[in-house]
């Protein structure tokens, strides 16, 4: 189902849907986009915010189970899950959720995230005006959301082009009160093409010359040693990305609290550290390496999709300023030092 | 995807992709991070550093397991970590053999017959034995000894299923040595045992080296062969069998990873495409012995 | 769930980030693009800088002493305590140990009632610890004590020289930018006994031995001017004293500091050739430089190189003393100091005491009052009996831990606030639970003079409060005028008595930042320092010589223990260890040796050793790395259980009291298993 919703109706549209349930949008918090709990401010859905919507569904810390001990027993209590809507939710960032459901819903399934996976309705927004870092077109996963979404809107200028993209979307446009939503005509999608193939070749331009098999071919003949020499290890590049999903386990609080899981990153030595101090990813250019190969060789096996969906934040955030597509440091003088570090 | 074979990876990869693998509706209970409660009904002292922890589970809980399986278990306000089941399933209680290595293994060790530890599993997938030869070969380095004794224990009650048995087993003193009293049974039921220190001493009668140069007393057919131990320790013994005929594919290791969720999910315990929590801890000798 | 903008808090480079709130607590940090420091950029403590803030141990009522114990009180009860306990002593018996990690507001409330509520000049803070030589040797070279250019400011620069700091592990948003300028061809130059990152990335590497800075820094002088790259434009026009400076470094010649600092004559004329011969050249430095009881005239040799190059007051150019907390630079201008009021006005200097005395309506009293080491040392010997710590935990932070015991437990009243119960606040009569960085409002002043809001993004737990709001009520009970309802007020007060914060206001804040002096409400705030002149008119050269450490190695103590920080850690860990992740990272204390010294003892990776010096003793693993050079140990400072202060000396440099943290004779030994 298709409909057309007029720039005006916006707000009216997200204070309906936030009667019912916790809306999460993109809003300015001093002067920079972040998604959180819409209370009525102007959305900012413009460019992509630097967190992923993601933290939705895999937030940077969560609580597992409270745990409550009663005279040597404990009894275990798990948090409820909120009932949420995200509005304006990117391709790359759906493309994810795509993702991290066959990592989390493969056997065992991963309860925690499903219960927030179930609970949560998304409502995407395709890509017309990509950011500075985007290449989502390379990877398949953008401008335009294929699939996942409920409801996936278009900024076609004068309002957006809303596409259901399941039962409950159908419900997120019939649902809401009356006159909100227009009939979507043949001009509406065909001004969403012209914006997404615009779009698409703005990416194609800049970075077309990425692909799959030419990383894989870097991660092949990198220096992963040279490479790691220059990480500051500040494990961003998984904190940020929204296909990464490991995660810590710790208990906070004796004899009663909490067992929490937070986002964790491979970079880090003590990741993969053994009790006996042995690592079996030892050195920093080992373990970068392995950030990649799981992204580009083990999830793509594990899933069938690749590990990466083009959203350009790890090289947006990286402290050392490490060309994450060439993988190397591209000037002449670190190139010559290299030479004479072999 | 033009390049999707390419082997940037230094593990060989397996066939089963999960590709279109089940969507998020999937329903088990293991991926459920909530422990069950087990009671301490004994604990028992393996060595100067090691105890033995008999468990029992609440009633009415089905908790059938596998030898080379482990759980997660939990010290409430510690944390989790994994630890190999110990007894074997032809047997009453869940025993789990804990070696002191940090905050965890302490906490579970300061606790009291009564006390309860979280338990989470049992994870990982063991030993294959349908798949196993009937003639094994099993040896153990140091700690590692922990998850063989399950495997032993399950043959010895088993053991017309089994051919020819052999059990190598070596440890830093004669106070390292795990679970001495068990040996004399593990003979009595027609396994070769062997047993080795790195350090002898005057007590000591017995071998004085290390655990490869217990293969070479053995007489054994080229069959199946489970270890455990250190990586230097799993290579010499896997050399040693490969030139006595065994295949590749029929050396089973069991991997120590760092891990934190046991079921596949957090990443920690990653051997190239592999999660030892799921696709092990138990791996073939082919699989892993890049790694080693 | 939402979003708070605010200010990292741990080192001094003051990145920007969001706190992720979701059910009133904070679950998470990410970086901020439109933070100017830090660009959307953070490292691994700053993205994990949430994760202390939710944790059970938190301090969350005020407790008092009865008996062996500490009990629950009120905040009336404890308040008075505090305020008749400490007041009763008479005012040179009294001191106020401040934060580093407290607001700008907060410290100028601390420094205000010591001086105007206690009527004493004892007040003092880390910086003590860190930064007093970079005060004392900056502000007589410079007119002001602080980093003179923006961090960003390094990319332009063509040569930087690194000196005695980790940078990419201690303040990696300034390394990110020193890799940023050498990817685009600076030539880096890094002076550190260890082969840290950065000395790994550098063109050369002067490993000199410890304790013998100003040698090698004077031969890169001495060969700076022999080659005739001294700048004899800016020399004239713009410094005194520069001809004394020539003749002292005369017999500093390569060959001499080479039998002096072990480093090979040619790397040192390499080093001088690369920073001399730059047009814009850079020189950071951190407590390598500092901790040290010549660290006023480290900082002097530095500067004298600075200035004998015009290297200052350009892009690319100029000193960065970089700050270890995130607002041990706020503290420092709010006049946390025994002898500086807030904006650096001398205590001793009438017109700045009778302003203050206008200003705070109240009598001030003449003279410096002590510094933190000697206030512990006056507790020791009873002429200190009251003390006042706010967010310190000098048990684990000061030099020679048991005296530091022996003088906390002498004195007749203690108080301490803090967010965690430490190994100081359990020996206080008086615990104040303090709201956390997450948890209040205020500014922080980081390490390139960049003022910038923090923001409450979740109520404090249980009764704890904001230190502002202990400093304000305290201040109200000792009389002083003065009613503040918010931050906000207080930085009104502040910017009509600190003249280089004279433009600041919450609101100019906003969103955005002020970098210090702002004079007046019109000034944008100063990036870099000394464009046309030098706050004292003419920068000042001053002869500097080398001095052979106070303690140096000897037949029984063979070998030098150095200090310092590991990266996932900060501090004595209070915040860190209770990070799930930067725990696991660095989970207990270490000590780092050459692979030479090691099996000299006996000794492999991961064994257990006991490492001597003439104060203490402590058992710890052994790291075997091949980035300490031998004859070298190296230990951090972080770990209560293996407090490596309990080793060290507190000699202190004559003009700064900075005790000598860097270096202990010591000896090694193999601990049976
Ligand atoms: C499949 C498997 C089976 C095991 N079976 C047994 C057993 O039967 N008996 C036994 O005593 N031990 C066993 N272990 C080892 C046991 O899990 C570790 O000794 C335990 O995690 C240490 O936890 P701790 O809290 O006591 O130590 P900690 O205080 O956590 O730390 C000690 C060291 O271990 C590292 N470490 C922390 N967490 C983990 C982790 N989750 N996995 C690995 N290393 C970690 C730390 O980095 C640190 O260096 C097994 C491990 C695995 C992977
Ligand atoms: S790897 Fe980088 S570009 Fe790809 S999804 Fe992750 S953060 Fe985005
Ligand atoms: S973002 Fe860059 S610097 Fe940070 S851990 Fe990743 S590769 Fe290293
Ligand atoms: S560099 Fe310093 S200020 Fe920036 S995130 Fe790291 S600790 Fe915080
Ligand atoms: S332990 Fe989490 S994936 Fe294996």
């Amino acid at each position: 189902m298709k409909a057309f919703l007029p720039n005006e109706s916006l707000i009216p549209w997200l204070k309906d849907l936030s009667s019912s349930l916790e809306v999460i949008a993109p809003v300015d918090v001093e002067g920079e986009a972040v998604y959180q709990t819409w209370k009525g401010q102007p959305p900012a859905l413009v460019g992509n915010t630097l967190s992923s919507p993601i933290e939705v569904l895999m937030p940077r810390t969560e609580v597992l189970f409270r745990y409550v001990q009663d005279s040597g027993r404990y009894t275990f209590d798990e948090p409820k899950v909120p009932t949420r809507i995200v509005v304006g939710m990117k391709p790359c960032d759906l493309k994810a959720v795509a993702i991290l459901d066959r990592i989390f819903g493969s056997e065992p399934t991963d309860h925690p995230y499903l219960a927030k996976r179930r609970s949560t309705l998304l409502v995407s927004l395709n890509c017309t005006d990509p950011g500075p870092w985007c290449f989502c077109a390379i990877m398949d996963s953008g401008p335009d959301a294929q699939e996942g979404f409920d409801l996936a809107l278009t900024d076609i200028g004068s309002g957006y082009l809303a596409e259901a993209g399941s039962a409950a979307g159908v419900l997120l446009i019939k649902g809401c009160s009356s006159g909100l939503f227009l009939e979507a005509d043949g001009s509406h999608e065909a001004s969403r093409d012209i914006l997404l193939e615009n779009a698409r070749s703005v990416m194609a331009e800049k970075y077309g010359d990425r692909s799959v098999g030419h990383l894989r071919r870097a991660i092949r003949s990198a220096d992963w040693e040279y490479l790691g020499r220059q990480c500051l290890r500040c494990g961003g590049c998984s904190f940020i990305c929204p296909v990464c999903h490991c995660f810590s386990i710790a208990d906070l609080g004796v004899p009663d609290g909490e067992r929490v899981r937070c986002r964790d990153t491979c970079l880090l030595s003590g990741f993969s550290r053994m009790t006996n101090g042995a690592n079996p990813l030892g050195s920093i250019g080992e373990r970068m390496r392995n950030w990649y190969l799981d992204k580009f060789e083990h999830l793509p096996e594990r899933t069938g999709l690749i590990g990466c969906v083009g959203c350009g934040r790890c090289d947006e955030i990286c402290l050392a300023q490490i060309d994450r597509w060439r993988l190397e440091v591209l000037d002449e003088r670190s190139r010559q030092q290299r030479q004479q570090h072999k | 995807m033009s390049d999707h074979d390419s082997n940037g990876s230094n593990i060989s990869k397996r066939n089963n992709s999960y590709s279109g693998c089940s969507k998020y509706s999937g329903q088990s209970s293991q991926g459920s991070y909530l422990p069950l409660q087990a009671e301490i009904v004994d604990i028992d002292v393996e060595s100067p550093n090691t105890y033995l922890i008999s468990l029992a589970l609440p009633s009415g809980v089905d908790f059938s397991y596998k030898p080379g399986q482990f759980v997660m278990v939990s010290v409430f306000g510690l944390g989790e970590c994994p630890i190999s089941i110990t007894s074997t399933p032809t047997r009453g209680s869940l025993q789990l053999c804990i070696r002191l290595a940090g905050r965890i293994t302490n906490g579970i060790t300061d606790s009291r017959i009564g006390d309860v530890l979280g338990i989470r599993g049992p994870c990982g997938n063991g030993f294959p034995l349908d798949r196993m030869k009937k003639d094994i070969l099993i040896a153990g380095g140091g700690s590692g000894f922990a998850t063989l004794r399950s495997l032993i224990n399950y043959i010895v009650d088993r053991r017309d299923s089994f051919g020819k048995v052999a059990v190598a087993y070596g440890a830093r003193t004669r106070q390292d040595l795990y679970f001495m009293q068990e040996y004399k049974g593990w003979q009595q039921a027609g396994i070769d045992v062997s047993v080795t220190v790195d350090i002898g001493d005057e007590g000591w009668k017995g071998n004085v080296g290390m655990v490869p140069a217990l293969i070479d007393k053995f007489n054994l057919p080229a069959g199946s062969a489970a270890i455990c131990g250190p990586s230097v320790m799993i290579n010499a013994v896997a050399s040693k069998l490969m030139a006595r005929d065994f295949d590749h594919s029929d050396i089973y290791v069991s991997m120590e990873r760092h891990m934190k969720c046991g079921v596949g999910k957090c990443e920690h315990c990653c051997i190239g495409p592999y999660h030892a929590c799921q696709d092990g801890p138990v791996f073939t000798y082919d699989m892993v012995k890049e790694v080693l | 769930m939402k979003k708070i903008l605010t200010t990292c808090v741990y080192c001094g480079c003051g990145c920007g980030l969001y706190l992720h709130v979701d059910e009133g607590k904070v679950i998470g940090a990410s970086p901020s693009r439109k933070s100017a420091a830090s660009r959307g950029k953070l490292c691994i403590k700053g993205w994990l800088s949430g994760d202390f803030v939710n944790h059970p141990d938190r301090l969350s009522y005020p407790m008092i002493q009865r008996g062996e114990r500490q009990i629950r009180a009120s905040w009336d009860e404890a308040l008075s305590l505090v305020a008749s306990g400490l007041k009763g002593m008479g005012p040179s018996a009294v001191g106020v140990l401040t934060s580093a990690k407290g607001t700008n507001e907060e410290n100028y409330l601390f420094s205000k009632l010591a001086r105007a509520g206690f009527k004493t000049n004892n007040v003092d803070h880390v910086a003590r610890l860190c930064h007093a030589p970079t005060v004392a040797g900056l502000s007589y070279a410079f007119g002001s004590g602080a980093t003179t250019n923006p961090i960003s400011s390094l990319e332009e620069a063509d040569a930087i020289l690194v000196v005695g700091s980790n940078t990419t592990e201690q303040h990696p948003l300034v390394a990110s930018y020193v890799l940023k300028a050498r990817s685009k061809g600076a030539k880096l130059i890094v002076a550190d006994p260890r082969r840290t990152q950065i000395a790994s990335l550098a063109d050369i590497h002067i490993s000199p031995r410890p304790g013998t800075d100003v040698a090698w820094i004077n031969s890169l002088l001495n060969s700076i001017i022999k080659e005739g790259l001294a700048d004899r434009d800016f020399i004239t026009k713009r410094t005194m004293g520069f001809e004394a400076v020539k003749e002292s470094v005369l017999s500093y010649a390569p060959e001499i500091v080479e039998a002096i600092c072990g480093v090979p004559a040619e790397v040192l004329r390499e080093a001088a050739l690369a920073y001399g011969s730059a047009d814009k050249a850079s020189i950071i430095y951190a407590m390598g430089i500092t901790q040290h009881t010549t660290g006023t005239d480290n900082v002097q040799a530095l500067a004298n190189l600075a200035l004998a190059t015009g290297n200052l007051g350009r892009p690319g150019t100029g000193l960065y003393p970089l700050r270890g907390h995130q607002n041990v630079q706020g503290a420092c201008d709010m006049g946390a100091l025994p002898d500086l009021y807030p904006g650096y006005q001398k205590v001793v200097d009438a017109n700045a005491r009778a302003k203050f005395e206008k200003g705070w309506s109240t009598k001030l009293p003449k003279g410096p009052g002590l510094t933190a080491v000697e206030m512990i040392q006056s507790a020791e010997t009873g002429k200190i009996k009251g003390l006042l710590i706010i967010g310190e935990n000098p048990m684990v932070s000061y030099p020679d831990r048991s005296s530091v015991q022996r003088a906390l437990e002498k004195l007749e009243f203690l108080a301490v606030c803090d967010i965690f119960p430490t190994e100081t606040s359990k020996l206080a009569d008086v615990v104040l639970p303090a709201a956390s960085f997450a948890e209040k409002e205020g500014t922080f002043t980081s390490t390139e003079r960049r003022i910038q809001r923090i923001r409450k993004a979740v109520d404090p737990p249980g009764e704890s409060r904001s230190e502002w709001e202990v400093a304000a009520e305290l201040l109200r009970r000792l009389g002083v005028p003065g009613d503040y309802s918010s931050p906000a007020e207080v930085m009104e007060e502040i910017s009509s008595m600190a003249p280089n914060y004279g433009g600041v206001t919450y609101r100019r804040l906003g969103a955005a930042s002020l970098q210090w002096p702002c004079p007046s409400r019109d000034h944008p705030g100063t990036g870099i320092m000394y464009i046309e002149k030098f706050p004292i008119g003419l920068a000042r050269f001053r002869p500097v010589d080398h001095m052979e450490p106070v303690e140096g190695p000897d037949g029984e103590y063979p070998l030098l223990l150095t200090t310092g920080r590991s990266m996932y850690h900060f501090h004595t860990g209070t915040m860190t260890r209770r990070s799930p992740l930067l725990d696991r990272e660095v989970p207990s204390p270490f000590v780092e040796v050459n692979s030479e010294d090691a099996s000299r003892a006996g000794l492999r990776n991961g064994q257990k050793a006991l490492v001597e010096t003439r104060r203490g003793q402590l058992q710890l693993e052994v790291k075997v790395s091949p980035g300490v050079p031998k004859g070298i140990l190296f230990m951090p400072f972080h770990f209560s259980e293996a407090p490596a202060n309990l080793l060290t000396g507190a000699s202190l440099d004559p003009s700064s009291k900075i005790p000598e943290l860097k270096i202990s004779a010591a000896r090694l030994r193999k601990v049976s298993p």
